[in-house]
């Protein structure tokens, strides 16, 4: 901030205070000049020194310069009057030096003024220029003159730019040869692209722009196109990469303007069995089959809304070939070329749906095979049981003897597993095929558990420990979650060591989302293979069982298993050699969405 | 008045089986191994009860069981669907018929006496 000075209440500023004491002191040796020089009597050569600080003067400040010239000269002309009168050609030639002196003096302020408006507007130029610029010498490669810019743009300070060459500013030797070659062709060069190095050695890519100042000193304006550069080199390769990933995709990929192909990838190519430069500008809407076109157009249809939104769906197609081909279409909105588009992905699963068919044939013959079976199965165990029921009942008419009897008993009794057995294999060809419904209630889960244990009697064969709420109810299919716990009984009873005894516990836990019911046998436990293959109804002799004879517990388990899956829930095992196993029903508190596939 | 039981089988061992256990039930069992015949019998002299198999050729059980609830006198008869087939008990559900019950081959004594029971009680 400038220091205020006033001169009689006028305030000054610094600059101007300097400026007047500048040209008072100039004025006073210009006068004290003149006084010596007339006082001496020095003839015409002396007074004439005075043009000098005059002159001195004007060049720095043109118009106060000017205005002291005349003021000069008529002072000059005025003693030269006195001291030289009466002689007249004297008098002349001062008189004409006095002009000549004052014309002297407004051309050097005008001249002043020309140089310094031009030098201010380059001045300004080179320095607010958005360009970087430098002056340097053209033999020597010196840089004589730098901008900040330029300095800014590659690291270094104005001054520490000044000490380096031009020619070492560029990244490589090979740039550096083919600047040299545009600059000995002694044109001037616009537009130069090439990649100067940082203080720090990185690149930096500019254009260089250069004229002849002279003959040695050439100009250079530099523009830095680092950022764009570098832009255009990640598009250019995230556009490879893309192009790339396109092609090679195995998923037919097209773009789209509505259901014009206006790209489509070498994977659509094949799909559809057109070349890829058939593909473009061909419809959409042709290649499908004519009758899901109704359909195809109401999807595509969507696709002109001012917002679509992604969509699939699927569509058979119809090949180059004639073939039919089913594939899922995966419409995405895109721009392209500022443009709406659609990116539509296609996915062809022809081959899947063939798969998928062929499975469900095999399984719905799988289904049929086993409704066949068992009916053959059954109806030869008609007579048997038939028989076998006869002669027990009525063991007197038919003269049979005790041991007879049990003989026959326990033929019975296999008979009726081997019922069972097959009746539990249908069950779960059923469970597996097709969905199983749930007839879901709600009920008392200490009745059903009690009710189980009743019946099955186990009682007699071990020690059964209930703990359940007496008013804990679930909503479940009772039937099947009576099968379930059953299952679960029955198994901890025959797997128990003497004194055999299970325990069946209700685990509740308030954060838990299911109903935890644990039936826990002291038995020999189960290692880790047989928990893997426990609830799988194929047995490879290393499961339960294969050593069970009592209905067959793999398939039973297996079916308890798909009854606890059905309602959303999960049996879980732990078991500790010859301490135990716990099974645990989870069932879920709250029935599931009967939308939802359980 | 012994009640008459019409049995329709084509597997001979069962069908003399059911003969037997019928007796021994205090039925008359009316053995027949074939639908036609049977039609023409109950048609004749209708039964207190049909013991019907399905798998059956020419005619099978559902063809008759048809035919027999298009006639008017038999139209209330009670009928026990006595298979193996696991399809059937799904098929018969679909019917609503409240005289129709169904036995799964193979069945014990008991199971037998209870669903014969169970009309002619």
């Amino acid at each position: 901030m400038e220091h205020q000075f006033s001169i009689r209440g006028f305030p000054i500023s610094n600059t101007d205070f300097v400026r007047y004491t500048v040209i008072a002191s100039l004025t006073l040796c210009s006068i004290l000049i003149t006084a010596i020089a007339l006082s001496k009597n020095a003839g015409a050569l002396y007074p004439q020194l005075f043009y000098f600080p005059i002159l001195y003067a004007t060049y720095f400040y043109p118009k106060r310069g000017i205005i002291l010239s005349g003021f000069c000269g008529v002072v000059y002309e005025c003693l030269i009057y006195f001291s030289l009168y009466p002689d007249t050609f004297a008098l002349w030639s001062a008189t004409g030096q006095a002009i000549l002196f004052i014309c002297v003096a407004l051309a050097v302020g005008y001249f002043t003024n020309i140089i310094r408006i031009s030098e201010a507007r380059y001045r300004s130029i080179f320095e607010n220029s958005l360009l970087g610029i430098i002056l340097f010498d053209k033999n020597q490669f010196t840089i004589s003159l730098a901008n900040h810019q330029i300095a800014a743009m590659l690291g270094y300070t104005v001054e520490e730019i000044s000490h380096v060459t031009f020619s070492d500013l560029f990244f490589s030797r090979d740039l550096q040869r083919r600047f040299f070659e545009h600059l000995g062709s002694g044109e001037n060069i616009k537009n130069f692209e090439t990649c100067f190095a940082t203080k720090t050695g990185e690149p930096h890519w500019v254009i260089l722009s250069w004229s002849r100042i002279d003959d040695v000193v050439v100009s250079c304006s530099i523009t830095d196109i680092h950022a764009e550069k570098m832009a255009r080199e990640m598009a250019v390769d995230s556009s490879t990469q893309y192009q790339q990933l396109t092609e090679s995709s195995p998923t037919g990929i097209v773009i789209t303007n509505h259901t014009k192909i206006l790209y489509a990838n070498p994977a659509f190519s094949r799909f559809s069995g057109y070349k890829p430069d058939e593909c473009i500008g061909r419809i959409i809407t042709d290649s499908i089959l004519e009758e899901d076109k109704d359909r195809f157009v109401t999807f595509a249809g969507k696709w002109e809304l001012p917002s679509p939104v992604p969509d699939r769906a699927e569509f058979r197609f119809l090949t180059k070939e004639g073939e039919n081909r089913q594939a899922v279409l995966y419409f995405t909105p895109i721009i392209r070329n500022s443009r709406p588009a659609g990116l539509i992905n296609i996915v062809d699963n022809t081959e899947w749906e063939e798969y998928r068919g062929r499975v469900e044939q095999t399984k719905e013959r799988r289904k049929e095979m086993m409704r066949a079976v068992a009916h053959e199965l059954r109806t030869p165990l008609q007579p048997i049981l038939g028989y076998l029921n006869l002669l027990l009942q009525d063991r007197n008419s038919f003269g049979i003897t005790d041991e007879t009897w049990q003989i026959l008993d326990r033929c019975a009794k296999s008979v009726d597993q081997e019922r069972q057995i097959i009746n539990q294999m249908l069950e779960l060809s059923v469970l597996e095929g097709e969905e199983t419904s749930l007839d879901y209630s709600v009920f008392s889960v200490p009745g059903i558990v009690n009710g189980v244990i009743a019946n099955g009697g186990y009682t007699l064969k071990a020690e059964i420990a209930v703990d359940i709420p007496h008013d804990l109810h679930f909503e479940a299919d009772r039937q099947k979650l009576s099968y379930v716990v059953d299952v679960l009984i029955a198994n901890g009873v025959n797997y128990s060591k003497p004194p055999k005894k299970v325990w069946i516990t209700y685990r509740d836990s308030p954060t838990l989302p299911f109903h935890r019911l644990a039936i826990q046998d002291n038995g020999i436990g189960i290692t880790e293979a047989q928990l893997d293959a426990i609830f799988k109804p194929e047995d490879d002799g290393t499961s339960l069982s294969s050593k069970h004879n009592a209905g067959g517990p793999g398939l039973s388990l297996a079916i308890a298993k798909k009854y606890v899956q059905l309602h959303g829930g999960y049996i879980s095992v732990d078991s500790i050699g010859n301490i135990g196993s716990t099974f645990t029903i989870h069932i879920p508190k709250k029935r599931p969405d009967k939308d939802q596939p359980s | 008045m012994t009640r008459k039981i019409v049995v329709i089988e084509d597997d001979q061992p069962i069908l003399d089986l059911m003969g037997i256990l019928l007796k021994k039930l205090g039925y008359e069992p009316i053995l027949i191994p074939n639908g036609l015949d049977a039609l023409t019998s109950v048609r004749a002299d209708p039964p207190d009860l049909i013991l019907l198999d399905i798998m059956m050729s020419p005619l099978s059980g559902w063809e008759f069981l048809e035919r027999l609830r298009n006639e008017y006198n038999l139209r209330e008869v009670p009928v026990i669907l006595f298979t193996a087939s696991p399809v059937v008990p799904e098929k018969m559900e679909k019917l609503n018929d409240p005289k129709l019950g169904i036995l799964q081959k193979p069945v014990t004594y008991d199971e037998l006496k209870a669903a014969i029971s169970h009309f002619l009680a």
